[in-house]
């Protein structure tokens, strides 16, 4: 059994199928990449599997459950994943270690003391430990990206979401950041990762998954992908 | 009395009320231009002295400085017609908060626009004529807005010196009717419709002389 | 100015009155200004509601107040109620006509540093698993309300100076106080220049408070984008 197992997701805004039966799966320890033109549905695709957005049809998987049925418990679904933004999305009123320990403190009830301990040791991991007391304004953009992946973990999460987690940062933050999830690809945190960027993609996953227009096009390897002789495939990566 | 007899009787106030509120508004108007000009091209011991005169008329209730007006002026020999009275408290006052939109606003001017003028030639009065003063007013359009709006707002303490606005007809009205929740409910709407009026009509104004392209504050 | 001693001496004749004035006056300005912000918070948030028919009432109440005078309201409730077989002390008819309109400018300012806050952040706080009262009272309100601090400041300011009305519907504070200290001893334009000084440092003390919150309570690195 998958740890998490997406089949013939559909998501249609008015007419038009944003997501048109989206299926794959992903096992635990794994790291998945989705990638695809423009508007083909990958941010909605993340954003469905948290129900962040509710989606038309299809099941979810989480550990066998399906979160897609109603009643299903929407906040321990969120506790178990852990997603990172594009734009970091810290809480700019708050400090590093404020934000870290923020859900751990209030959903999961930590006591301070242990919640602190809990959130350093994340951004220990993240080498952002002596920022503990900063602003996010202070922060530069790899930095606050590290911080916000150390929130996610914090909350020991059975998979990680990214969300184009490279895109809003300049080459050099780049570099850090793919170091760093590779890190964590390394570890075997299960991981889905939306992006563009072929070499993140390269960097930290095994396989890609390959939408265009709301439907998996294609889903292998990526080596195996680049060396397809397909149009739409090429188009996308620019060259052969 | 029905209803509609009452609103007539209302709106005869509202002559008045419209008055009251385009006179202190445009001594608001002089006023804030005065102040803001001043300390445009006067030195450190002219700002100092302008800011300290905004600072009182800020922090004073208009009430009272209407009461100082009216009230304790005669006192001292000098006796002050009710309207003018407004002008001098209301409109001062608005006058002082004017001036601080358009300070924020002359602040907010691009000074390489300035630069560009003075290196032509212009003369800081000519720079202030033709560049600072038509960007200023564009942006201070919203906080001239809010101005009139508030003058609006406190004109109807106008009746405590004597003034037939709206609400002094109401008062007069409850009196011998006793229906209270009409007629202030009446005037509440009167005041709303002229509020609303106000600004469809300053809106007007501001497209009419919008220029394209110009960032919207 | 050796006329100006007679005045003093007048002062300090009826100071307990005038200190029961001042009294007054900060009692009903403090009041107003802790329920406005109050209720101008509940109001924030209900323009925040998920039912269009809730956020669309709550911004025709926050437009109906800010567009008509606050002594209007106060005469409907002061002459209007009784009517309704409704007594009400001045006092109580006070602070409900001020909680009404104080909290729909409060809303106001709430609204307009509610446009500067991240999309992102109150996302975020919904994946992590927040619900949308946890997401609005970690986030929302403390950011908006951080951000509005000078216009609140200033709307506190205002309250203290519009506390002055009052006296029109029968409660006497410091201002009613002093009219009538003015018409037993003649002395109109010293006593209202001296009611308006008073004011004066009144307000002074509010703005030196508001700046030492402005201070603390900036966001680091968050433009101040409602203010004075």
């Amino acid at each position: 059994m998958a740890l998490l197992e997406v089949k013939e997701l559909v998501k249609s805004y008015g007419g038009r199928n944003v997501l048109d039966g989206v299926s794959f799966d992903l096992e635990e320890g794994e790291a998945k990449v989705v990638m695809g033109p423009s508007g083909c549905g990958k941010s909605t695709l993340l954003r469905c599997l948290n129900l962040l957005i509710e989606p038309t049809s299809g099941s979810i998987l989480l550990d066998g459950k399906d979160i897609t049925r109603p009643g299903a418990d929407v906040r321990a679904l969120r506790s178990r994943i852990g997603f990172v933004f594009q734009n970091f999305a810290l809480y700019r009123h708050m400090s590093v270690l404020d934000n870290v320990t923020l859900a751990l403190r209030r959903l999961k009830k930590v006591p301070r003391r242990e919640a602190e301990e809990r959130a350093l040791h994340e951004l220990d991991r993240m080498e952002m430990a002596d920022k503990r007391d900063a602003y996010p304004a202070a922060l530069s953009g790899g930095q606050s990206q590290r911080v916000a992946i150390a929130r996610a973990l914090a909350m020991d999460p059975k998979v990680l979401f990214f969300d184009e987690p490279t895109s809003a940062l300049d080459p050099i933050m780049v570099r850090e950041v793919v170091t760093l999830i590779n890190g964590l690809y390394l570890d075997n945190v299960t991981i889905l990762c939306v992006t563009h960027d072929l070499g993140l993609a390269k960097h930290i996953s095994d396989r890609v998954v390959f939408l265009d227009q709301g439907r998996v096009y294609a889903e292998d390897l990526i080596e195996n992908l680049l060396r397809r002789d397909d149009p739409v495939i090429e188009d996308f990566f620019g060259e052969g | 009395m029905s209803f509609i007899e009452i609103l007539q009787i209302l709106l005869q106030g509202a002559g008045y009320t419209l008055l009251i509120t385009f006179s202190c508004a445009a001594t608001a108007l002089v006023v804030g231009l005065a102040i803001a000009m001043a300390r445009e091209l006067g030195g450190a011991w002219i700002s100092a002295v302008l800011s300290a005169w905004v600072y009182v008329f800020r922090g004073v209730p208009m009430l009272v400085l209407l009461f100082v007006v009216f009230f304790g002026l005669p006192g001292v020999g000098l006796d002050v017609p009710p309207l003018l009275a407004m002008m001098l408290s209301l409109g001062f006052i608005s006058g002082a908060y004017l001036s601080e939109v358009f300070r924020g606003a002359l602040a907010a001017i691009n000074p390489n626009e300035v630069l560009a003028a003075q290196a032509m030639g212009f003369t800081r009065f000519e720079t202030l004529r033709l560049i600072k003063l038509p960007q200023m007013l564009r942006f201070s359009v919203p906080g001239m807005i809010n101005e009139l709006t508030t003058v609006l707002k406190y004109s109807p303490f106008a009746y405590t010196v004597g003034l037939p606005e709206i609400t002094k007809q109401a008062m007069a009205l409850v009196a011998t009717t006793m229906r209270g929740i009409e007629i202030y409910v009446a005037i509440g709407l009167i005041y709303f419709a002229i509020y609303r009026l106000l600004l469809s009509f300053v809106r007007l104004i501001e497209k009419r002389y919008a220029v394209p392209g110009f960032a919207e504050e | 100015m050796l006329d100006a001693f007679p005045f003093v001496a007048d002062v300090v004749s009826y100071w307990p009155q005038i200190v029961r004035g001042l009294r007054d006056t900060i009692l009903l300005s403090v009041t107003i200004t802790a329920t406005g912000l109050i209720g101008g918070i509940v109001i924030f948030a209900l323009t925040l509601s998920s039912k269009p028919v809730v956020r669309r009432l709550t911004q025709s109440y926050i437009s109906l107040f800010i567009g008509t005078p606050l002594i209007v309201f106060l005469f409907l409730l002061y002459y209007g109620l009784p009517n309704l077989g409704v007594t009400l002390s001045p006092f109580v008819i006070a602070v409900l006509g001020f909680t009404f309109n104080v909290s729909a400018y409060n809303a106001r300012y709430l609204t307009i540093a509610y446009k500067e806050l991240d999309p992102a952040e109150l996302e975020s706080a919904r994946a992590q698993g927040f619900s949308r009262l946890q997401v609005f009272w970690l986030i929302t309100a403390p950011q908006s309300l951080r951000m509005s601090v000078p216009a609140l400041t200033n709307q506190a300011i205002q309250n203290v100076k519009d506390s002055s009305i009052v006296f029109l519907i029968q409660y006497i504070e410091f201002f009613a106080q002093m009219q009538e200290v003015a018409s037993r001893t003649f002395l109109f334009f010293k006593t209202y220049l001296f009611t308006a000084f008073v004011y004066l440092l009144l307000v002074s003390v509010v703005v030196l408070i508001a700046r030492r919150l402005e201070r603390r309570l900036a966001i680091p690195g968050m433009g101040v984008s409602v203010g004075a």
